[in-house]
Protein backbone atom coordinates (compact mmCIF):
# COMPACT_ATOMS: atom_id res chain seq x y z
CA UNK A 1 0.00 0.00 0.00
CA UNK A 2 0.64 3.62 -0.56
CA UNK A 3 1.07 6.20 2.15
CA UNK A 4 2.11 9.44 2.44
CA UNK A 5 4.92 10.64 5.12
CA UNK A 6 5.12 14.31 6.12
CA UNK A 7 8.36 15.63 6.48
CA UNK A 8 9.90 17.79 9.33
CA UNK A 9 13.00 19.89 9.95
CA UNK A 10 16.10 18.58 7.68
CA UNK A 11 14.13 15.74 6.16
CA UNK A 12 12.63 18.19 4.44
CA UNK A 13 16.41 19.72 3.07
CA UNK A 14 17.58 15.89 2.60
CA UNK A 15 14.50 15.04 0.41
CA UNK A 16 13.76 17.96 -1.36
CA UNK A 17 10.37 17.83 -0.18
CA UNK A 18 7.27 18.11 2.28
CA UNK A 19 6.01 15.12 2.26
CA UNK A 20 6.98 11.97 0.17
CA UNK A 21 5.20 8.62 -0.56
CA UNK A 22 6.58 5.57 0.61
CA UNK A 23 5.50 1.92 -0.80
CA UNK A 24 5.18 -0.50 2.27
CA UNK A 25 3.40 -4.15 2.32
CA UNK A 26 -0.26 -4.59 4.13
CA UNK A 27 0.30 -5.06 8.37
CA UNK A 28 4.13 -3.25 7.94
CA UNK A 29 4.96 -1.08 11.50
CA UNK A 30 6.49 2.53 11.42
CA UNK A 31 9.65 0.50 11.64
CA UNK A 32 9.06 -0.71 8.49
CA UNK A 33 8.15 3.04 7.26
CA UNK A 34 11.56 3.94 8.74
CA UNK A 35 13.52 1.36 7.06
CA UNK A 36 12.21 1.84 3.72
CA UNK A 37 12.81 6.03 4.14
CA UNK A 38 16.31 5.56 5.52
CA UNK A 39 17.27 3.04 2.27
CA UNK A 40 15.73 5.77 0.25
CA UNK A 41 17.47 8.55 1.74
CA UNK A 42 20.69 7.23 3.05
CA UNK A 43 21.80 10.54 4.58
CA UNK A 44 19.18 9.79 7.56
CA UNK A 45 20.64 6.71 8.23
CA UNK A 46 22.59 8.34 11.66
CA UNK A 47 18.94 8.74 12.78
CA UNK A 48 17.47 5.43 12.43
CA UNK A 49 17.66 4.54 16.01
CA UNK A 50 16.43 8.01 17.10
CA UNK A 51 14.13 9.08 14.42
CA UNK A 52 10.65 10.34 16.07
CA UNK A 53 8.02 9.77 14.28
CA UNK A 54 4.18 9.96 14.79
CA UNK A 55 0.85 8.43 13.71
CA UNK A 56 -2.03 10.34 13.48
CA UNK A 57 -0.63 12.87 16.05
CA UNK A 58 0.31 10.88 18.24
CA UNK A 59 3.96 9.59 18.84
CA UNK A 60 4.28 5.92 18.44
CA UNK A 61 6.76 3.10 18.80
CA UNK A 62 8.20 1.23 16.27
CA UNK A 63 6.39 -1.64 16.45
CA UNK A 64 3.22 0.58 15.46
CA UNK A 65 1.42 -1.34 12.71
CA UNK A 66 0.54 1.07 9.62
CA UNK A 67 -3.02 1.03 7.86
CA UNK A 68 -3.84 2.74 4.71
CA UNK A 69 -4.89 6.61 5.35
CA UNK A 70 -2.94 6.89 8.48
CA UNK A 71 -1.11 10.33 8.39
CA UNK A 72 2.27 10.08 9.30
CA UNK A 73 5.61 12.34 10.18
CA UNK A 74 9.15 11.79 10.51
CA UNK A 75 11.30 14.25 12.18
CA UNK A 76 14.73 14.31 13.49
CA UNK A 77 15.34 13.29 17.24
CA UNK A 78 14.79 15.20 19.98
CA UNK A 79 18.20 17.21 20.01
CA UNK A 80 20.31 16.75 23.84
CA UNK A 81 23.18 20.08 23.64
CA UNK A 82 22.78 22.85 25.75
CA UNK B 1 7.42 48.16 38.62
CA UNK B 2 8.68 50.61 36.14
CA UNK B 3 6.58 51.85 33.92
CA UNK B 4 9.00 53.26 31.23
CA UNK B 5 10.69 50.10 31.12
CA UNK B 6 8.36 48.29 29.93
CA UNK B 7 6.81 50.43 28.30
CA UNK B 8 7.50 49.73 24.66
CA UNK B 9 6.41 46.03 25.41
CA UNK B 10 3.04 46.55 27.11
CA UNK B 11 2.02 48.34 23.32
CA UNK B 12 2.21 44.88 22.34
CA UNK B 13 -0.96 43.49 22.58
CA UNK B 14 -0.53 40.11 23.28
CA UNK B 15 1.23 41.33 26.28
CA UNK B 16 -0.10 44.03 27.42
CA UNK B 17 -0.08 45.91 30.74
CA UNK B 18 -1.89 43.51 32.14
CA UNK B 19 0.32 40.55 30.73
CA UNK B 20 3.45 42.53 31.93
CA UNK B 21 2.31 43.03 35.54
CA UNK B 22 0.83 39.55 35.72
CA UNK B 23 4.84 38.36 34.51
CA UNK B 24 5.99 40.40 37.45
CA UNK B 25 4.00 37.97 40.17
CA UNK B 26 5.84 35.01 38.28
CA UNK B 27 8.57 33.12 39.58
CA UNK B 28 10.89 30.87 37.05
CA UNK B 29 13.91 28.63 37.49
CA UNK B 30 15.95 28.17 34.94
CA UNK B 31 18.01 24.35 34.88
CA UNK B 32 21.58 25.14 33.33
CA UNK B 33 23.27 28.56 32.85
CA UNK B 34 25.12 27.54 29.34
CA UNK B 35 24.55 28.68 25.60
CA UNK B 36 20.57 27.93 26.30
CA UNK B 37 19.91 29.00 30.28
CA UNK B 38 21.81 32.00 29.89
CA UNK B 39 20.14 33.43 26.57
CA UNK B 40 16.74 32.58 28.53
CA UNK B 41 17.34 33.88 31.80
CA UNK B 42 18.38 37.10 30.46
CA UNK B 43 15.59 37.63 28.65
CA UNK B 44 13.49 36.80 30.93
CA UNK B 45 14.90 39.27 33.48
CA UNK B 46 14.61 41.87 31.08
CA UNK B 47 11.35 41.58 30.11
CA UNK B 48 10.57 41.68 33.34
CA UNK B 49 9.86 38.17 35.04
CA UNK B 50 9.20 38.51 39.01
CA UNK B 51 11.51 36.33 40.37
CA UNK B 52 14.14 34.01 38.74
CA UNK B 53 16.85 31.27 40.31
CA UNK B 54 19.50 30.09 38.17
CA UNK B 55 21.35 26.66 39.06
CA UNK B 56 24.41 25.85 37.57
CA UNK B 57 27.65 23.76 39.39
CA UNK B 58 29.61 24.95 36.20
CA UNK B 59 32.11 27.37 35.59
CA UNK B 60 32.50 29.47 32.83
CA UNK B 61 34.98 28.04 30.03
CA UNK B 62 36.75 28.74 26.99
CA UNK B 63 34.14 26.72 25.14
CA UNK B 64 31.14 28.50 26.45
CA UNK B 65 32.25 32.08 24.73
CA UNK B 66 31.33 31.20 21.34
CA UNK B 67 27.71 30.83 22.13
CA UNK B 68 26.71 32.68 24.71
CA UNK B 69 26.89 36.75 25.44
CA UNK B 70 26.43 37.62 28.73
CA UNK B 71 30.07 35.77 30.12
CA UNK B 72 33.26 37.48 28.85
CA UNK B 73 37.14 36.41 28.77
CA UNK B 74 36.95 38.36 32.95
CA UNK B 75 34.33 35.12 33.88
CA UNK B 76 37.17 32.19 32.82
CA UNK B 77 36.99 29.66 35.81
CA UNK B 78 34.04 31.78 37.90
CA UNK B 79 31.09 29.68 38.93
CA UNK B 80 28.14 30.69 35.93
CA UNK B 81 25.28 30.94 38.15
CA UNK B 82 27.07 33.77 40.14
CA UNK B 83 28.09 34.90 37.13
CA UNK B 84 24.57 35.49 35.74
CA UNK B 85 23.78 36.37 39.25
CA UNK B 86 25.59 39.58 39.25
CA UNK B 87 25.26 40.45 35.38
CA UNK B 88 21.61 40.28 35.11
CA UNK B 89 21.69 42.40 38.85
CA UNK B 90 22.86 44.63 37.06
CA UNK B 91 20.09 44.64 33.87
CA UNK B 92 17.46 44.70 35.82
CA UNK B 93 16.88 45.87 39.78
CA UNK B 94 13.26 44.97 39.64
CA UNK B 95 13.66 41.44 39.43
CA UNK B 96 14.66 38.86 42.43
CA UNK B 97 17.80 37.44 41.18
CA UNK B 98 19.35 34.07 42.60
CA UNK B 99 22.36 32.17 41.45
CA UNK B 100 22.74 28.48 43.29
CA UNK B 101 25.91 26.92 42.38
CA UNK B 102 24.75 23.31 42.77
CA UNK B 103 23.97 20.04 40.91
CA UNK B 104 20.55 19.45 39.92
CA UNK B 105 20.21 15.56 40.67
CA UNK B 106 16.72 13.26 41.50
CA UNK B 107 17.45 13.80 45.54
CA UNK B 108 17.42 17.67 45.27
CA UNK B 109 14.83 19.10 42.18
CA UNK B 110 11.94 18.81 43.98
CA UNK B 111 12.94 21.45 46.58
CA UNK B 112 14.92 23.67 43.63
CA UNK B 113 11.63 23.84 42.03
CA UNK B 114 8.69 23.71 44.96
CA UNK B 115 8.73 27.43 44.70
CA UNK B 116 8.98 27.88 40.85
CA UNK B 117 5.96 28.80 38.35
CA UNK B 118 7.78 27.70 35.12
CA UNK B 119 11.10 25.29 34.93
CA UNK B 120 13.11 26.70 31.94
CA UNK B 121 15.66 23.36 30.45
CA UNK B 122 18.82 24.62 30.29
CA UNK B 123 20.79 21.80 30.85
CA UNK B 124 22.51 19.51 27.97
CA UNK B 125 21.43 16.54 29.51
CA UNK B 126 18.48 14.51 28.76
CA UNK B 127 18.75 12.18 31.41
CA UNK B 128 18.29 15.32 33.43
CA UNK B 129 15.61 16.41 31.66
CA UNK B 130 13.48 13.18 32.08
CA UNK B 131 14.12 14.10 35.77
CA UNK B 132 12.91 17.49 35.00
CA UNK B 133 10.07 16.34 33.35
CA UNK B 134 8.77 13.74 35.77
CA UNK B 135 8.87 16.34 39.23
CA UNK B 136 7.06 18.97 36.17
CA UNK B 137 4.13 15.94 35.95
CA UNK B 138 4.17 14.86 39.85
CA UNK B 139 4.06 18.63 41.22
CA UNK B 140 2.02 20.76 38.08
CA UNK B 141 4.62 22.64 37.62
CA UNK B 142 4.68 23.75 33.51
CA UNK B 143 8.27 23.64 32.01
CA UNK B 144 9.95 24.69 28.41
CA UNK B 145 12.24 22.05 27.13
CA UNK B 146 14.80 23.45 24.44
CA UNK B 147 17.41 21.81 22.96
CA UNK B 148 20.20 22.60 20.03
CA UNK B 149 22.84 20.10 18.21
CA UNK B 150 25.10 21.58 15.19
CA UNK B 151 22.55 23.87 13.09
CA UNK B 152 18.97 23.01 14.78
CA UNK B 153 17.38 23.47 17.93
CA UNK B 154 13.67 22.50 19.45
CA UNK B 155 11.51 23.70 21.91
CA UNK B 156 8.33 22.75 23.97
CA UNK B 157 6.05 24.12 26.47
CA UNK B 158 4.76 21.46 28.37
CA UNK B 159 1.76 22.03 30.08
CA UNK B 160 0.95 19.05 32.59
CA UNK B 161 -1.40 16.44 31.91
CA UNK B 162 -2.90 19.60 29.27
CA UNK B 163 -0.18 18.79 26.60
CA UNK B 164 2.72 15.96 25.59
CA UNK B 165 5.29 15.37 27.95
CA UNK B 166 8.69 14.72 27.05
CA UNK B 167 8.12 10.98 27.67
CA UNK B 168 5.24 11.22 24.97
CA UNK B 169 7.54 12.36 22.35
CA UNK B 170 10.28 10.24 23.80
CA UNK B 171 10.21 6.89 22.55
CA UNK B 172 13.87 6.36 21.31
CA UNK B 173 16.06 8.94 23.07
CA UNK B 174 19.40 7.41 24.20
CA UNK B 175 21.92 10.08 26.07
CA UNK B 176 23.92 12.25 23.70
CA UNK B 177 27.19 9.59 22.77
CA UNK B 178 30.16 12.15 22.21
CA UNK B 179 31.60 14.62 25.16
CA UNK B 180 31.09 17.87 23.14
CA UNK B 181 27.87 18.64 21.45
CA UNK B 182 28.44 20.13 18.33
CA UNK B 183 26.74 24.04 18.13
CA UNK B 184 26.70 26.62 15.57
CA UNK B 185 26.89 30.14 17.89
CA UNK B 186 24.27 31.70 16.20
CA UNK B 187 21.89 28.78 17.27
CA UNK B 188 21.51 28.86 21.55
CA UNK B 189 20.52 32.71 21.19
CA UNK B 190 17.39 32.41 19.03
CA UNK B 191 16.52 29.30 20.18
CA UNK B 192 16.52 31.27 23.75
CA UNK B 193 14.34 33.46 22.31
CA UNK B 194 11.72 31.62 21.24
CA UNK B 195 12.09 29.28 24.52
CA UNK B 196 11.65 32.83 25.95
CA UNK B 197 8.54 33.42 24.56
CA UNK B 198 7.05 29.90 25.15
CA UNK B 199 7.98 30.48 28.90
CA UNK B 200 6.10 33.67 28.93
CA UNK B 201 3.04 32.35 27.53
CA UNK B 202 2.68 29.41 29.38
CA UNK B 203 2.86 32.11 32.31
CA UNK B 204 0.16 34.02 30.94
CA UNK B 205 -1.84 31.26 30.47
CA UNK B 206 -1.65 31.39 26.74
CA UNK B 207 -2.19 28.47 24.20
CA UNK B 208 1.45 26.72 23.53
CA UNK B 209 2.74 26.67 19.99
CA UNK B 210 3.81 22.52 20.63
CA UNK B 211 6.67 21.74 19.12
CA UNK B 212 8.92 23.77 17.45
CA UNK B 213 12.26 23.04 15.22
CA UNK B 214 14.27 25.52 13.91
CA UNK B 215 16.79 25.27 11.54
CA UNK B 216 19.37 28.35 11.58
CA UNK B 217 21.70 27.18 8.66
CA UNK B 218 18.84 26.32 6.04
CA UNK B 219 16.22 29.23 7.83
CA UNK B 220 13.89 26.41 8.17
CA UNK B 221 11.00 26.65 10.89
CA UNK B 222 8.35 24.01 11.44
CA UNK B 223 5.73 23.32 14.68
CA UNK B 224 4.43 20.22 15.08
CA UNK B 225 0.92 19.61 16.22
CA UNK B 226 0.99 16.68 18.79
CA UNK B 227 -1.19 14.64 20.96
CA UNK B 228 -0.31 13.38 24.56
CA UNK B 229 0.51 9.75 24.67
CA UNK B 230 -2.50 8.09 26.64
CA UNK B 231 -0.24 5.50 27.52
CA UNK B 232 2.66 7.97 28.77
CA UNK B 233 4.27 6.04 32.00
CA UNK B 234 4.59 9.64 33.26
CA UNK B 235 1.75 11.56 32.30
CA UNK B 236 -1.03 9.29 31.11
CA UNK B 237 -1.81 8.02 34.15
CA UNK B 238 -2.81 9.22 37.31
CA UNK B 239 0.08 8.31 39.91
CA UNK B 240 1.02 11.62 41.67
CA UNK B 241 -1.77 12.63 44.22
CA UNK B 242 0.44 14.68 46.36
CA UNK B 243 -0.83 18.53 45.76
CA UNK B 244 1.33 21.53 44.69
CA UNK B 245 3.80 22.63 47.05
CA UNK B 246 3.37 19.77 49.78
CA UNK B 247 6.41 18.43 48.54
CA UNK B 248 7.59 16.19 51.31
Amino acid sequence: MKITVRLFGRYKDITNKDTIQLNIGEGNTLGDVIDCFVKQYPATEKDKSRMMMSKNKLYASFDTTIIEGDEITLSPPVVSGG
Amino acid sequence: MSIDRYRRQTLVKELGQKGQELLATKHAIVIGGGGLGSHSANLLVRMGIGGIDIVDNDTVDITNLHRTSLFTQEDLGKSKAFVLQEKLRAINTEVRIRGINQKVTKENIESLVKNADVIVDGTDSMSLRFIINEVSIKYNIPWVYAGVYETVGMVMGILPKKTPCLQCISQNIPESTSGETPVLGSLPAIIASIQCTETIKLLLGKPLAGLLIYDVWKQCFDTMDIKRNPHCPICGIKKHSLARGRII
